[in-house]
């Protein structure tokens, strides 16, 4: 019984972060963080620590895993599966349609292949 | 046109071509087993033996060994999970993980059938480019094939891996380079400073032994502990195959993405491996087992980077452009043979085209075939400490690249520049562009000239041929830049599917004293380009003074960001690294191979250092050591008999 957050080190990866623990406590599952922002970004390991005090106190643990599969969304399906998490949440933000076009998006890709609920969150609320 | 193909095809009956195409097949295997050589090394090693031969016979050798080359590296890939070249570590990912569950025959048996079948659909998609290609070809003139040698080395230097000002230096550091010699609208001697040997211009083979074959060895050569583990090819055949079978949308889909690799230049059986991959594991809906044994992970890669070297050719031999740095070379060696790729090519022949499809298609069902029957052979083979085989492979680069001048200088070059591949390897710079800039020198320069004679002013700038080109030229770096600033700004975490392999661990002296001193290098050897530039005829001076303005400037930002990165990063600078001590090591011994050979001819200069190198390098066993030079020897001394090859002579012989 896990909840995976998709961590990316901006404002909609936080949010994520924010809801995904939310939801693991909510829940009482584990909380598996996969990194996909670019480059090595994880996070601050004083906020690790905090985080896992956190969810430690509740009887859950904080597990942080990374894929041999270099696209991120590839990689977050894989864990997800591979781990038969119950739920995998993700920050999305605004793109356009010409952007989702060239650029692709990874958050899509993620909404459109996980085989699993998907809980997409904003950063810029109402 | 089938009437060239089948006449092509029967030509292959005859048994010195199909004797060549044998030959260069095992030659293929063997280098593909070797890591490091790949598709560049196995042509670099094969092209001086060709210079004595027929175009026919040449192709038919060269193409069989570069058709296999990514059949047989996957061998080590699996079986030790170190790979045989850079693009077979994409199939290390999923045939180690069955290797390791003592299914390493399924993985294998996947990888060659896959590998065939990649080399096939790859020749299937060279012979339908001839017909569909052909009426474009035939009606370009010189602006066109102006602008397309520009975006040769243009594309080359901004698809390339990394960044992207390193990319453009190297291209443009290659065309200074390839201008050495006489200037082919004045017949005047450029950079030569005087000197009749540099007149001729740098020896192509030279230039490719020197920057990826020498860097390649000096980068490895500290690896004298061969596997010791046993190898076990476990079982697994009859579900392999079968397993292939069922997959055979994802062979036809990674070599159809290997083509499309192949066409680009710069982008590499490397890069189509990963795209082939990342495209196996995106369609793929239980992602579980990727990374852990899944078979159309290694279906896919191994596909198309059988069918990359088939799509390289396309542009080679169509457009005049090289695909990649082993078609480069292919190029170079054409060109030796009066032979034009492009439109001549394609009126003139075609004959030679479609044996060059018969032979890679043949060679590549030639290769899978020979690995099914010799895997245990091979699997032996790939046990070899890197550091032993080191020594021969020094030996036998130094007298390749002896063959096509016959002076001892081309050996030089060739060390030195061993020497600034090696530094442009470990810090980051991509070397593919800096030979299809070397080769492209003299055709781009000839095409400028007979542009400019034939049309007004800018008016060839207006032919609706050169207005696409200009605009492909100038897209992909839009692109790149764009994409630079999305990255800048971090509003790029979202961005879409990213192929490309995994951070890059090949360069490891990147932001360091050594970078500096790279880019410092590429700046000097700029500002000599253009200063000694300028006691040219104006002819002679343009394209060259051209193209160091435009490196001055990229390599003015390069040392710029590097003379950045250096300040900040006083503390935890990489300084002296144990591997750079080590390469450097190896040039010095390389060098003394050369001076020994200088003083008493190769045999002698052999004969001293493959023992002593064996010995206090490689700290091989005597028995070994012996065994390995005898045997060199008695090869080296038959060699002159059985090809057209000449060991270089020393001082000392000239005495005698």
């Amino acid at each position: 019984m896990t909840v995976l957050v998709a961590y990316s080190p901006a404002a909609e990866g936080r949010e994520a972060l924010t809801t995904g623990i939310t939801e693991a406590l909510l829940r009482k599952t584990d909380l598996l963080i996969v990194n996909v922002g670019r480059g090595h970004h994880d996070l601050d390991p004083a906020e690790m620590q905090e985080l896992e005090a956190q969810l430690h106190t509740a009887g859950l643990t904080l597990m942080i895993e990374s894929s041999v599969l270099s696209d991120p969304g590839d990689a977050v399906i894989q864990i997800a599966q591979d781990r038969n998490v119950d739920m995998i949440v993700v920050g999305l933000r605004h793109r356009s349609m010409v952007g989702k076009l060239i650029l692709g998006s990874t958050v899509q890709r993620i909404l459109l292949d996980a085989t699993c609920p998907v809980l997409a969150v904003r950063a810029d609320r109402l | 046109m089938l009437d060239s193909a089948m006449a092509a095809l029967a030509s292959l009956a005859d048994p010195s071509l199909l004797l060549m195409l044998l030959i260069g097949t095992v030659a293929g295997l063997v280098m593909g087993l070797i890591p490091g050589l790949g598709g560049t090394g196995a042509v670099a090693i094969l092209l001086p033996i060709t210079f004595g031969m027929e175009p026919p016979q040449a192709l038919a050798l060269l193409i069989g060994a570069l058709a296999v080359v990514h059949t047989s590296d996957t061998v080590s890939a699996v079986l030790l999970g170190a790979p045989g070249s850079a693009s077979a570590s994409v199939t290390m990912l999923d045939g180690y993980s069955m290797a390791k569950k003592g299914q390493a025959a399924r993985a294998l048996t996947l990888a060659f059938l896959s590998s065939m079948a990649g080399g096939i659909i790859g020749a299937i998609g060279l012979t339908l480019a001839i017909p569909l290609a052909r009426p474009l070809v035939l009606s370009f003139a010189s602006p066109e094939l102006f602008m397309l040698t520009v975006l040769g080395v243009a594309l080359a230097a901004v698809l390339s891996r990394g960044n992207i000002i390193k990319g453009v230096s190297a291209g443009l550091l290659g065309l200074v380079l390839g201008m050495v010699g006489t200037s082919p609208t004045t017949a005047e001697e450029r950079f030569t400073f005087g000197s009749l040997f540099l007149g001729d211009g740098l020896s192509l083979v030279a230039v490719a032994l020197g920057i990826f074959g020498l860097a390649e060895i000096a980068s490895r050569a500290s690896q004298r502990r061969g596997q010791k583990e046993n190898i076990s090819l476990g079982g697994g055949w009859g579900r392999g195959i079968r397993e292939w079978l069922s997959h055979w949308t994802q062979v036809i889909r990674g070599a159809l993405i290997g083509i499309w690799a192949g066409v680009l230049p710069g982008v590499g059986a490397t890069a189509g491996t990963w795209l082939a991959y990342g495209q196996a594991v995106a369609t793929a809906k239980d992602k579980r087992q990727f990374g852990k044994g899944d078979p159309r992970g290694i279906v896919g890669p191994e596909s198309a980077n059988n069918s990359v070297e088939a799509g390289d050719l396309i542009p080679t031999l169509l457009f005049g452009i090289p695909g990649g740095v082993p078609s480069a070379m292919l190029l170079g060696m054409l060109l030796t043979y009066g032979i034009q790729p492009g439109p001549s090519i394609i009126t003139e022949h075609l004959d030679l085209m479609y044996l060059i499809v018969w032979s890679f298609a043949i060679a590549s069902i030639l290769g899978a075939l020979f690995c099914f029957l010799s895997v245990k052979q091979l699997a032996k083979l790939t046990k070899v400490p890197f550091a032993v085989l080191a020594a021969g492979l020094v030996a036998i680069m130094l007298l390749g690249s002896f063959q096509e001048g016959g002076q001892l200088g081309d050996l030089w070059v060739m060390i030195i520049l061993g020497v600034f591949g090696w530094l442009l390897k470990s810090t980051g710079f991509p070397r593919a562009p800096f030979l299809i800039g070397f080769v492209l020198a003299i055709p781009l320069e000839r095409y400028y000239f007979l542009t400019d004679s034939l049309y007004n002013g800018l008016d060839w700038m207006a032919r609706p041929g050169v207005l696409v080109f200009l605009a492909i030229l100038i897209l992909p770096i839009v692109w790149a830049f764009i994409k630079f600033l999305r990255a800048r700004r971090h509003s790029n975490v979202d961005d879409g599917h990213r192929d490309e392999r995994p951070e890059d661990d090949e360069s490891q002296l990147k932001n360091s004293t050594w970078s500096l001193t790279a880019a410092g290098i590429f700046a000097a050897a700029f500002s000599a380009a253009l200063i000694s530039s300028a006691s040219f005829s104006p002819e002679a001076r343009l394209v060259p003074q051209l193209v160091s303005i435009g490196g001055l400037i990229f390599s003015g930002i390069l040392l710029f960001t590097e003379i950045r990165t250096w300040l900040r990063t006083r503390t935890a600078r990489v300084g002296w690294t144990l591997d750079a001590g080590f390469a450097l090591k190896t040039f010095v011994w390389m060098t003394g191979f050369l001076a020994l050979t200088a003083a008493f001819g190769y045999l002698v200069a052999v004969t001293i250092f493959i023992p002593a190198f064996l010995l206090v390098v490689a700290r091989a066993r005597l028995k070994t050591t012996v065994v390995y030079t005898l045997v060199l020897y008695v090869v080296l001394l038959a060699l002159p008999s059985l090809l057209p090859i000449d060991l270089p002579q020393g001082w000392l012989n000239t005495l005698v």
